[in-house]
């Protein structure tokens, strides 16, 4: 597998800058890690951006006004580091002169890069999935943030609505194991309340990000009939928690509100029940919507590689939609420079294409996602749900 | 209760013969070569996707795939040590700067050919064990066996064979062993192409257990040094039990305090041992 | 003194610098070399020069940044106050760090060990007290720290030009105090202790006091160039005590050559701006980074300080 080498010719950081303005490309400056334990988030949404930027320039790229536009991604890697991110921010905003940016989904990296993207507000977008974004949003010099994620917990949050469909199974003590890091606090922070409104018993236990061996935790949460299992959010750690929970005859009932079905799947003869939020269902989306099979079609073609349906919701946040999505708001906007309008247009339009898409007047994403239920026997129903 | 501290302690056991064999490896690099290799994570690492990718993707039988993992990872490791060890005998701080260098070119090579989307390999020995209200996963059981039986096999090596003593008399007099015409250059090649061979098999093995990402052998290889120091750098069998009692340590430690700091236990019984007999707790013995 | 000419001419020429490369993007990466500088230069002061490989050196790094904060928020103090209420509570840490290692006589390879445990802690500690630290969230700094300039009064250090100013006389002073102790009868016992220990203690020198006096003050400068570089960035991570950041100042200082004190400047700045000059992608980036530590040491295993010194000697002599 090849990754697309794009950069620009590097003279180095040391030069003076100077502006060289491209006639005619947007660029899409994107800041994710793409090595790392954490990669598989800028993974999708580097495979996705790309494929996106490059349908739209085989196609001629995009009119705005009197002018025809070409795209280009700029993909720097921060490998989770905050001073990485630092600099090549800087580098995307003063000398490439970039105005879009896609990412950070990292918290850590986003720490680091805000007080400089603030100092900038108003010169350009910056389109990330991070958990500290939420909080961001719609503070004073913070007009650049838009959050691409949709959040758990609020009006139009997925939580909510997990939880209640959970309760409607019949379950009355859950136990929660989650990392230790970002996502793992804010998630237990969300979710706590939202289960003791539903009087569902919690037990939480939070165990160290690279842990591979769960059968302490797992021996502890078990005891004391704790009917679902709440597994951390990645793939990662849900392979083996999943596998350990079942094998050992631990749980049969599962609730989850990230990662994909594929762990459930691969252990399915020991599970009774697997609740999984899924941004969406590929598998089953493929045979029914005609934009996904596309997408899965184009993917193939373009990298020569197997579609990862475990991977693809990932593509909800930052992605190839958004690619789209941005370029619909400059046409509407007539602008490419004028990020205020750009915004705009994207936070007053709704978007139909992988998802519905659009964004609440903080700027943070609600899309449609799917509920999915594997009970025993391997058949699996899908919910699919617009949030209003 | 106490089937949660006896499930733990058996646990612990078997986490702990694969961090006992790494530390192995560890231990022979370190009595033969001088340095203490802290790339043999990511040999595990290579040995963890051949097994997977042979198993999988070739399609050969289990137990196959686990010998040919053994083979590649023996292999490359003796291309290392040809191509780079072969400079830092001796050389502690030489030894680790080329250890991380190629800590970051594996690591990233795996990451390019297999990206770091989790692999999880088919499941060779579905099922448990259950007793007296415990439950132990068949294959872990196996496992321990395997790595059990590879250890004494080593230990019986090293004391029976030829080229085994040769290397215990290397190891405590270099000079010595040379004149006795022990061929010190082949011996250390051999021993760090051993070693990354345990390494290999501690790899391949895990993929029967657990998710492969490229970051795995990171993790190990510091509790595989943390057991090695434990025992005692240059104890064979200390190897192994100072991986059962760090594997114990964590397992155990989990019950009662935070799982949050599950990797420090480890450490801080360490920092214990190492204040009160800095050369380990089997130091002297073999 | 050829020495002193090489000092004025190299100062000067990075004080100029930022009137030649305007660039903001530059100057960052400078500021985060001159701070990595720092925590480089002191410590080779326990490693290269008193032969100690301590893995504590991230973690005194990272404390200092967070107690920065907390002494910031917790006391009321300003933030200057703040630093050296940090550097003072790094240095009360590590002697008690380096009181039980060193009271244990711990040999090279098991000091770093334990020292790398004692980091760990610290790092776990700062990841799950969230009520202190906001845990695994980091923690969001608003505030700049201000600078008395003359004329001008007191200024916020909102500027990347002030930051490089500024990170330019923190490493100018960290390489002047290491230096006077270098060359000074402790430095020398420093050598004696690197040399062979043992031997030291025999002629007289009192080994534990030496080795706690280096790692004590490498520490504190670590402490320093943690408060700064946590401004600068405007955020405080865990990670900041990870032993990623302890394996990347040791490469930085094996990189740039341990034998003279200001070598590991070199280390730092190279390993700095590397990443930002070879645009490839991620993992083949991280492949050249890794080929390039091997090369260094099996080719020049003095650094690239100490290897340009051979050639220059070569070339004097020829």
């Amino acid at each position: 597998m090849t990754r697309r080498i794009v950069s620009l010719v590097g003279a180095a950081a040391l030069t003076v800058s100077v502006a060289v303005y491209a006639q005619n490309v947007v660029k899409i400056g994107q800041i994710e890690a793409q090595t790392g334990t954490l990669a598989t988030y800028g993974w999708m949404g580097h495979q996705g951006a790309l494929l996106a930027v490059d349908e739209i320039n085989r196609a001629g790229g995009f009119r705005v006004g009197s002018k025809t536009y070409k795209l280009e991604l700029i993909s720097p890697d921060t490998r989770a580091n905050p001073q990485e991110a630092l600099i090549q921010l800087k580098q995307l905003l003063e000398q490439q002169k970039v105005r879009y940016v896609f990412g950070p989904f990292l918290t850590n990296v986003f720490n680091g890069i805000e007080p400089y993207a603030t100092q900038n507000n108003g010169k350009f977008l910056m389109l990330g999935g991070a958990t500290a974004i939420h909080a961001m949003l719609g503070k004073p010099n913070h007009d650049y943030l838009i959050r691409t994620w949709n959040w758990d917990a609020g009006a139009s949050g997925f939580g909510q609505l997990l939880v209640d469909y959970l309760k409607k199974q019949g379950a009355q003590k859950t136990a929660m194991l989650f990392q230790n890091d970002a996502f793992g606090k804010v998630a237990v922070d969300i979710y706590s309340p939202i289960f003791k409104q539903a009087g569902i018993d919690l037990k939480i236990e939070l165990f160290e990000p690279g842990t591979k061996d769960f059968s302490a935790p797992l021996a502890k949460l078990s005891a004391g009939q704790t009917d679902f299992l709440f597994p951390g959010y990645t793939d990662a750690v849900l392979y083996d928690i999943v596998r350990q929970a079942t094998e050992g005859g631990l749980f049969k009932r599962f609730f989850l509100v990230r990662g994909s079905m594929a762990p459930g799947q691969k252990n399915q003869d020991l599970i009774d029940d697997y609740i999984a939020y899924l941004p969406k269902y590929f598998e089953e989306a493929e045979k029914k919507e005609p934009k996904v099979k596309a997408f899965i079609t184009a993917y193939k073609a373009f990298y020569k590689q197997d579609f990862p349906y475990d991977q693809a919701p990932l593509c909800s946040s930052s992605c190839y939609d958004h690619v789209y999505m941005l370029v619909d708001a400059m046409k509407r906007a007539g602008t490419v420079d004028d990020v205020a309008k750009v915004k705009k247009q994207l936070l007053s339009m709704t978007y139909n294409g992988l998802w519905n898409i659009r964004f609440d007047s903080t700027g943070e994403a609600v899309f449609d996602f799917d509920v999915l239920h594997m009970r025993k026997g391997r058949a699996i129903s899908v919910t699919r749900i617009n949030p209003k | 209760m106490w089937q949660l501290i006896v499930g733990q302690l058996l646990n612990g056991a078997i986490v702990g013969t694969l961090y006992g064999i790494v530390a192995l490896g560890v231990t022979l690099t370190f009595g033969i070569t001088g340095i203490v290799n802290f790339a043999l994570g990511v040999f595990m690492m290579l040995g963890a996707y051949a097994a997977w990718y042979f198993a999988d993707t070739v399609g050969l039988p289990y137990p196959l795939a686990v010998l040919t993992a053994v083979v590649v990872t023996s292999f490359a490791g003796l291309v290392a040590d040809q191509a780079l060890f072969r400079f830092t005998r001796n050389n502690l701080v030489n030894g680790l700067l080329v250890s991380i260098g190629m800590i970051a070119v594996m690591e990233s090579s795996a990451l390019l050919i297999w990206t770091s989307t989790p692999k999880e390999m088919h499941h060779v020995l579905p099922g448990v064990f259950a007793f007296f209200g415990l439950v132990v996963p068949k294959m872990k059981l196996v496992v321990f066996g395997l790595l059990l039986a590879v250890i004494f096999a080593t230990y019986a090596a090293l004391t029976k064979t030829w080229s085994g003593r040769a290397a215990y008399a290397y190891a405590q007099n270099a000079e010595a062993a040379a004149l006795m015409g022990v061929p010190t250059s082949r011996l250390q090649t051999g021993v760090v192409a051993y070693s990354t061979g345990l390494a290999g098999l501690a790899g391949a093995l895990y993929a029967s257990l657990y998710s492969l990402e490229p970051t795995l052998g990171s993790l190990f290889i510091l509790k595989a040094v943390e057991a090695a120091i434990l025992a005692g750098i240059g104890s064979v069998a200390g190897a192994l039990l100072g991986g059962i009692i760090l594997g114990v340590t964590e397992g155990v430690g989990s019950i009662y305090l935070p799982l949050a700091f599950r990797d420090a236990y480890g450490l801080v019984f360490l920092v214990v041992i190492l204040l009160f007999k800095p050369s380990g707790l089997f130091a002297g013995r073999r | 003194m050829k020495q002193g000419i090489w000092i004025a001419v190299v100062a000067t020429a990075l004080c100029v610098l930022p009137l030649v490369f305007n660039s903001d993007v530059a100057l960052t990466i400078l500021v985060f070399s001159y701070l990595q500088g720092m925590l480089a230069v002191s410590f080779n002061l326990i490693f290269g020069f008193t032969g100690q490989l301590s893995m504590f050196h991230a973690a005194a790094f990272g404390i200092a940044a967070y107690a920065t904060h907390l002494f910031m928020q917790h006391l009321g103090v300003a933030y200057w106050s703040a630093t050296v209420l940090a550097a003072a509570l790094v240095a009360a840490v590590s002697v008690v760090v380096g009181a039980i290692c060193f009271r244990f006589r711990l040999r090279e390879f098991y000091f770093a060990v334990v020292t790398l445990a004692f980091s760990e802690m610290a790092r776990l500690t700062v990841l799950n007290w969230n009520s202190l630290t906001n845990g695994s969230l980091g923690i969001n700094l608003q505030e700049k720290p201000p600078l008395w300039l003359p004329g001008t009064g007191i200024v916020k250090l909102e500027s990347t030009l002030a930051w490089y100013y500024l990170s330019l006389v923190a490493l100018g002073a960290t390489l002047l105090v290491c230096g006077r102790m270098v060359h000074s009868w402790m430095g020398r016992c420093f050598a004696a202790i690197r040399m062979n220990d043992e031997l030291g203690d025999t002629l007289g020198i009192n080994v534990f006091r030496y080795k706690l006096t280096a790692f004590v003050v490498g520490n504190m400068m670590a402490a320093v160039a943690g408060s700064l570089y946590a401004y600068f960035l405007g955020s405080l991570e865990p990670g900041f005590l990870s032993i990623d950041q302890s394996l990347g100042i040791v490469a930085m200082v094996l990189l740039g050559g341990r034998s003279v004190v200001a070598a590991p400047v070199v280390g730092a700045f190279v390993l700095t701006t590397l990443p930002h000059l070879i645009h490839f992608s991620a993992e083949i980036r991280s492949i050249v980074y890794g080929a390039i530590l091997i090369f260094t040491i099996l080719v020049m295993p003095q650094g690239i300080y100490g290897g340009l010194w051979q050639i220059m000697r070569r070339r004097h002599a020829a």
